[in-house]
């Protein structure tokens, strides 16, 4: 298990490495200028020249990357040109509503697809399973922007039990500011329950047919027992895997969804720093998105080797 | 909809007419502001975006304002300068008892500081450092500014609210990244949560001006408590927000929107007329350095079919080819016969015939965070293509507009739009450097007589003579006049109409 640990670990820093140098490369060939855009439409050609230099934008691509490469090392992401903050503090500040955000949609997705998917995979086949399977290629083809607007036009102005956006004011209690939330994060988990529905159903077909589930029936068990206590078990590394990648595709962010909430989380300071090219903004998002993912990645890896010690890398 | 223009005229009066009121009102309260985004800094001075300024203005003031003729009005001087006979020397007298957000006095030295901090950072401020020799105290509360010749422009200058000379403490000034947002306004910075509220609060110690209010300058009542400023970018979101009633005030609505907003918990707001859009032409290289292909350009579009492809109704624009609109003292016909809003197909194939255009493409350069400059863009292109030319639209976002425009290797036209400046110097093709880089004798003969000139009334006629070099040498391709969309909670009343929209003479109605 440790040495498995340390291959995974040192793969892990090798992705980071790739990522970094193909981050940097990719936010300074992209056409844009953060001195522009900061000094607005009338600034002449000498100001933004003036006001690159100013920002350390004026070195050559090569010099820029070995001064964030030093600072990464260093712990420091650097200075986020437009908010006049450090990156870090950019993202920490953002991370409350991202943070519940995936909390409330991945419950909102897991507590909607897996009894939905267990059930459509035992009466396979049945209307229950077809009207489930419709219903999950609808959540999983509807785009979440329009799913939001819906969301708000119903409920938020049509009925006017949530606020239309945001996440509360200067004297909002978290509760206030989690309210906020409800419609973005039921957005997020009736898309995401459509992905995790399907590899349960799937999954779960896989193994109810198995030797093992035959035996625990034949012993008499109840089909309860057989359904949750055998083959859900056995079914889990996949959707382990899809609820992991799930989970770190909205921690880092879910960018379409929190930009027409206007929800102040990580997606949205993405969007505005990819907007107005900050560019130690987005590598330091990008950082830290890419290393959550690798993360994630590797937790999975180790609760394989947990949930089937047959598992071996 | 043929109600909306009355609308908007009942809107503009009453809420012209509200701040006479004022007495009436009580204070207390606090609004919720949508806008269109987060802005790229608190820093008036180093930014032009329309929405840095909406917010800061509220914190920092300036030496002089505008009332609501657009005439230059003092704000922290105590009154109009004295300046001396050949217009190189102005005196300013500063209002006593104005203190800033930190407690402190300001005194003649905050304000040299200030302007020396604008004419060295602003762009404005460096495009009047030309002719600003020297800025100084001559006395606690005076300071005297001398020219290296006569300038009309710099009162304006010294008014506008973006790339602004505010006034801060000398301190402060002596840097040019700004940390502490110290101002003399009157809301003071309270908090600042990024992407989430932009928090000023009601500054106690203001020194509002005596009399009433009058556009930006006169009065300022500080009747709210507070006003946050929230980040809503999704134009869709503003829209909704708008119609549930979860703000007070909505920023930049699509014009589309006006009957929906209408049916919904907030008034819509017309400010009629708001800005121009405009096609700006690259006289420095490309097809269009050659003014007979920029004329056949200028023959061929139709400005008509332009503006209501945007715009989708009359009550939102208007076809007017004079650079500024009705109401301003800048307005005259002077040179706009070329302006066709039909188009002349016949005229732009013979201009097009005998200028040196060579079968190249005419590079667009535009971009969809404006959808009104793409689809303009798509109606221009039927046209230019019906008088012969190619057309290639570049369609980027908006970062990458902005920086490719800098470049004259790029592009042919690129499409933006600017609100009415009070003071027509400023707009940005009459700058030699500002990407188009109109520069010939005809310019500047116009435009050096129209800057010298300290008489208002003959700054008027000589104004006539620049756009009629405008529309003789084609820098930019003005379409017309275009309606902005706000929305308003009926609760909120004392808000005027205004490209930069004010709340300190705002107030909640019980």
């Amino acid at each position: 298990m440790l040495r498995a640990a340390l291959n995974r670990l040192i793969g892990m820093l090798t992705v980071m490495a790739i990522v970094v140098t193909i981050v940097f490369v990719i936010v300074r060939v992209t056409p844009g200028d953060p001195a522009a855009v900061m000094l607005g439409p009338d600034a002449t050609a000498a100001d933004v020249e003036a006001l690159r230099q100013r920002l350390g934008l004026d070195g050559t691509i090569l010099q820029q990357f070995v001064s964030y490469v030093g600072g990464i090392l260093r712990g420091d992401l650097g200075q986020s040109i437009f908010l006049g903050q450090p990156v870090t503090t950019a993202l920490w500040l953002r991370a409350e509503p991202t943070f519940f955000l995936t909390i409330f949609s991945l419950a909102i997705a897991t507590t909607v697809a897996l009894p939905i998917g267990i059930a459509s995979a035992y009466w396979r086949g049945s209307w229950f399973d077809q009207a489930t399977t419709t219903l999950a290629m609808f959540a999983a083809s509807v785009p979440s922007f329009w799913l939001g607007l819906v969301f708000i036009q119903t409920f938020a102005v049509g009925l006017g039990w949530f606020p239309t956006s945001g996440y509360g004011g200067p004297y909002s209690s978290l509760g206030e500011r989690l309210f906020h939330l409800a419609l973005p994060a039921t957005t997020l988990g009736i898309v995401s329950s459509a992905l995790i529905m399907r590899f349960t159903r799937a999954s779960m077909l896989d193994v109810l047919n198995d030797d093992y589930v035959r035996t625990a029936r034949s012993k008499g068990m109840s089909e309860w027992r057989v359904v949750i206590r055998h083959a859900l078990k056995n079914a889990l590394i996949p959707i382990l895997t899809v609820l992991g990648l799930t989970a770190a595709l909205l921690i880092s962010g879910a960018i379409v969804t929190e930009t027409v909430f206007a929800l102040p989380g990580i997606g949205n300071l993405i969007v505005s720093a990819v907007l107005r090219r900050d560019y130690p903004v987005i590598q330091g998002a990008l950082l830290i998105v890419a290393g959550l993912y690798v993360l994630v990645n590797f937790l999975i890896d180790m609760l394989y080797l947990l949930v089937d010690p047959r598992v071996r890398y | 909809m043929k109600s909306i223009l009355k609308a908007a005229a009942f809107a503009a009066l009453a809420g012209i007419a509200l701040p006479n009121f004022a007495v009436a009102q009580t204070a207390g309260g606090a609004i919720d502001v949508a806008t269109i985004g987060e802005p790229p800094t608190l820093d008036p001075m180093t930014s032009t975006a329309d929405l840095v300024g909406i917010i800061t203005q509220h914190i920092f003031e300036t030496l002089y304002t505008f009332d609501a003729n657009w005439a230059v009005t003092p704000l922290l001087a105590a009154d109009m300068p004295e300046i001396s006979e050949d217009g190189t020397v102005y005196t300013i007298a500063l209002r006593e008892g104005v203190t800033f957000h930190d407690g402190s006095s300001m005194t003649a030295e905050d304000v040299v500081a200030s302007l020396e901090r604008w004419l060295r950072i602003a762009s404005r401020g460096k495009q009047a450092a030309t002719v600003v020799e020297t800025v100084s105290a001559v006395g606690d509360l005076t300071v005297e500014i001398r020219l290296n010749g006569p300038y009309a422009p710099l009162l304006s200058l010294l008014s506008l609210n973006n790339s602004a000379a505010i006034v801060i403490p000398a301190e402060i000034a002596a840097d040019d990244v700004m940390e502490s947002f110290i101002g003399t306004g009157p809301y003071q910075l309270a908090e600042r949560r990024p992407d989430q509220y932009i928090q000023v609060t009601r500054f106690e110690d203001y020194a509002s001006r005596e009399g009433e209010a009058n556009g930006y300058g006169g009065a300022r009542h500080q009747y709210l408590d507070e006003i946050r400023f929230v980040p809503v970018p999704d134009p869709n979101t503003r829209i909704e927000g708008a119609v549930a009633g979860q703000f007070d005030y909505v920023d930049s609505i699509a014009v589309e929107a006006y009957d929906r907003i209408a049916g919904g918990n907030t008034d819509p707001v017309l400010l009629a007329p708001f800005g121009w859009p405009v096609f700006v032409m690259n006289t420095a290289e490309g097809v269009n350095a050659d003014v007979q292909v920029r004329k056949a350009i200028q023959a061929a579009l139709a400005p008509h079919d332009m503006m209501l492809a945007a715009f989708g109704s009359e009550d939102f624009f208007s076809i007017d080819g004079a650079m500024y609109p009705e109401g301003y003292v800048w307005h005259t016909q002077a040179g706009t016969d070329p302006y066709k809003p039909m188009g002349d197909n016949d005229l732009a194939v013979q201009l097009r015939e005998g200028s040196s255009y060579d079968g190249s493409p005419i590079r667009v350069l535009t971009s969809r965070q404006y959808e009104f400059h793409y689809t303009m863009a798509q109606v221009a292109e039927a046209y230019l293509e019906a008088a012969g030319f190619d057309v290639q639209l570049d369609v980027v976002e908006w970062a990458t507009l902005t920086q490719r425009r800098t470049d004259p290797a790029l592009w042919d036209i690129y499409i933006t739009h600017s609100p009415f400046l009070p003071e027509p110097s400023l707009i940005g093709i009459m700058s030699d450097t500002s990407p188009g880089w109109w520069v010939s004798d005809t310019k500047h003969a116009a435009l050096e007589a129209f800057n010298a000139e300290a008489d208002p009334d003959a700054r008027v006629a000589l104004w006539a003579a620049v756009q009629e070099a405008v529309y003789e040498e084609v820098p930019a391709y003005k379409v017309g006049n275009f309606n902005a969309l706000a929305a308003q909670s009926p609760e909120l009343q004392g808000v005027v109409p205004a490209p930069w929209p004010y709340f300190w003479n705002a107030y909640i109605q019980e």
